[in-house]
């Protein structure tokens, strides 16, 4: 197995303004999203960060696709430093987080063709890619129209085409069926899957339980920005099921408060 | 590549949008159509006939030249000797009397001057003394002209207009750039687009870039708008004196260079302050602040005088000083281009400060 994804003892912090403390009722200037996290992703495996809300995944999938530093730690895609190669990794991935958006006004078509050009393709390169990927999403019925205009499941697959136009070898999900239906879940989760069996290597954060077991090889199991637990789906749901494993390692985290 | 594909977006977003057309373009319009109306509302009484009062010192030939060329546009004029120049003037001044002219003794026969005192405040003195110069100066003798205007500081349209007219220049660019800058900056930031493209590998300085120079290129076209929209008003304005308008292509030119060096500095600055600011509202209150500044500086540099050398190292304040020198009937050459240079450095250092703050996720990500 070759080691795709190696994030070691990252650590972030954020600063907490006067508004945020006086919200969450606490004094502490700042706020520890992600507390040492070490894992290991492997080539060709779809890897789950499995955490509830707040508990850092979406700020170790910021930290791994370089639109964030870590405070402490490093975390190398093949073999490129998030800190110190930050350009070589953003060639590399793909990355699809609801915080990243499309601008209304224009086409699925032409930003397609804008972010090909952003990761340095050609023209002819973007076409090839746009021939194999708009009819798989059906984002072909779609393509003139202005995404403003598109349903939030058109969006998705609009953003998750666009995520890979450049081929990446390592794909980085926050949350990919996040507020989506059942039939655009079904598509995305049967891509993922596609994804997979093209030999491409998938880091997705979720707190859906049945995408992980559907979809991991390997899981790691986040509760307050630190790593709990970290095997593969075989090992962790040998004796339980992924619900239960995950239940039980949060009360032996927080006590009994749920 | 990269970059070429960054500025097609941001022309692209623009001449595909008939909204941000209308906005940009239309203050040129809106100042063309009130200057003309105006001009034509005030000017109307051109067409009236009038009854010149002109004092009159020592004798010429030119006299009865003047009188005819005054019967034959229709007016009349009546020859007032006059015992006292200085009186003469003030009657002059205090609107009395329409002109004062002085011959020297001899006029005709030996190289003599002859002085016009007129007040450009004035339609009626102005129109007397457009006829009197055109023809003293056509007079086929040697001699010294001395033209003299009157107006004082109320009546002198031409120097309020001179000197406002590089505030006008300020703000048709801060209007023009305004509105789009903040919200393709801003408003991307807010919506959360940006970001999309800061994931990709493409420089920060090219995103920088990327929007500062089609955002200047869609500015300048509002700047112009508002330009062309004087100039073409002009002729109906003109017709109210404000003959400090009438200067050569060369001061067109350099005034053109002057406000093509100032708006992607404009253009910059507003991008920076979007940059930092987490929404459009925050970055329209902030830019807002920046117009009031740069205007009151304008309105300064043109009404000011004896600013030092200094002023070219300036932005902005340094093309509205030159914008008043070249509209006082100057050619600061050498200050015009030293102020081009020194807005077009600033330029690029804003260019890099917004680059390092696209690096900054404190800024982008907050």
């Amino acid at each position: 197995m070759t080691p795709i994804v190696v994030a070691e003892d990252l650590r972030k912090t954020f600063t907490l303004t006067r508004k945020q403390q006086r919200i969450e009722r606490t004094r502490e200037a700042r706020r520890v999203a992600v507390n040492g996290l070490s894992f290991c992703a492997y080539r060709g495996e779809i890897y789950g960060l499995l955490g509830p809300n707040g508990a850092g995944k979406t700020t170790t999938l910021r930290i791994l696709s370089t639109l964030i530093r870590p405070d402490a730690g490093d975390a190398y895609l093949l073999g490129h430093s998030v800190v110190k190669e930050a350009a070589k990794v953003r060639d590399c991935i793909g990355f699809l987080t609801g915080e990243l958006k499309l601008e209304a006004f224009f086409t699925p078509d032409y930003l397609f063709e804008f972010f090909g050009a952003m990761h340095g393709l050609g023209k002819e390169e973007i076409r090839a890619r746009k021939r194999d990927l708009f009819p798989r999403f059906g984002i072909d019925k779609f393509a003139q129209v202005k995404v403003g205009d598109l349903s939030t499941g058109m969006k998705q697959k609009v953003s998750l085409a666009i995520s890979i136009v450049h081929d990446p070898e390592i794909i980085i999900f926050d949350e990919p069926t996040n507020g989506l239906d059942v039939l655009t879940t079904k598509v995305i989760v049967d891509f993922l899957a596609e994804l997979k069996r093209m030999g491409k290597s998938i880091l997705l954060s979720t707190h859906i339980f049945s995408l992980v077991e559907k979809l991991c090889d390997r899981v790691g199991v986040i509760i307050d920005g630190r790593m709990i637990a970290e095997d593969t789906l075989s090992a962790l749901t040998a004796e339980s099921s992924l619900e239960d494993k995950f239940f039980a390692l949060y009360r032996q985290e927080k006590g009994d408060v749920i | 590549m990269k970059l070429a594909a960054l500025m097609r977006k941001e022309f692209y977003r623009f001449f595909h949008d008939p909204r941000l057309i209308i906005a940009v373009l239309i203050p040129g319009v809106i100042i063309f159509l009130v200057y003309t109306v105006l001009g034509s509302i005030l000017s109307s009484d051109k067409d009236e006939t009038y009854a010149y009062r002109v004092f009159l010192s020592g004798d010429s030939v030119a006299v009865s030249l003047i009188g005819a060329a005054v019967e034959e546009s229709g007016n009349t004029v009546e020859w007032v000797t006059a015992t006292d120049a200085e009186s003469a003037k003030s009657a002059v001044e205090n609107g009395e009397a329409t002109a004062f002219l002085a011959f020297s003794d001899g006029f005709d026969t030996a190289a003599g001057e002859v002085e016009l005192y007129y007040t450009s405040g004035e339609t009626e003195s102005f129109s007397f003394g457009s006829i009197a110069s055109a023809l003293l100066r056509e007079y086929g003798m040697r001699y010294r002209f001395q033209s003299v205007d009157l107006a004082d500081e109320s009546q002198l349209q031409s120097q309020f207009m001179g000197a406002f007219l590089p505030m006008l220049i300020v703000c048709f660019t801060f209007t023009a750039s305004m509105g789009i800058t903040v919200e393709s900056v801003a408003g991307e930031k807010e919506r959360g687009t940006i970001a999309t493209i800061l994931a990709t590998s493409v420089k920060r300085s090219h995103v920088a870039l990327g929007k500062i120079i089609p955002l200047a290129c869609i500015s300048l076209l509002g700047a112009a708008s508002g330009f062309f929209g004087i100039v073409f008003s002009m002729p109906r304005l003109m017709g109210l004196s404000i003959a400090v308008f009438d200067f050569g292509i060369r001061n067109y030119i350099l005034l053109f260079f002057l406000t093509v060096s100032i708006v992607p500095f404009i253009v910059a600055c507003i991008a920076l302050v979007s940059t930092y600011a987490k929404t459009v509202k925050e970055a329209t209150a902030y830019v807002s602040i920046i117009m009031i500044f740069f205007i009151v500086l304008s309105v300064v540099a043109g009404i000011a005088t004896g600013i030092g050398e200094w002023v070219v190292a300036v932005p902005v304040l340094n093309a509205t000083v030159v914008m008043s020198l070249l509209l006082g009937g100057a050619l600061p050459v050498w200050q015009t281009l030293v102020s081009v240079g020194c807005n077009l450095v600033y330029t690029a250092l804003l260019v890099f400060l917004i680059a390092k703050m696209f690096q900054s996720e404190r800024i982008m990500f907050r």
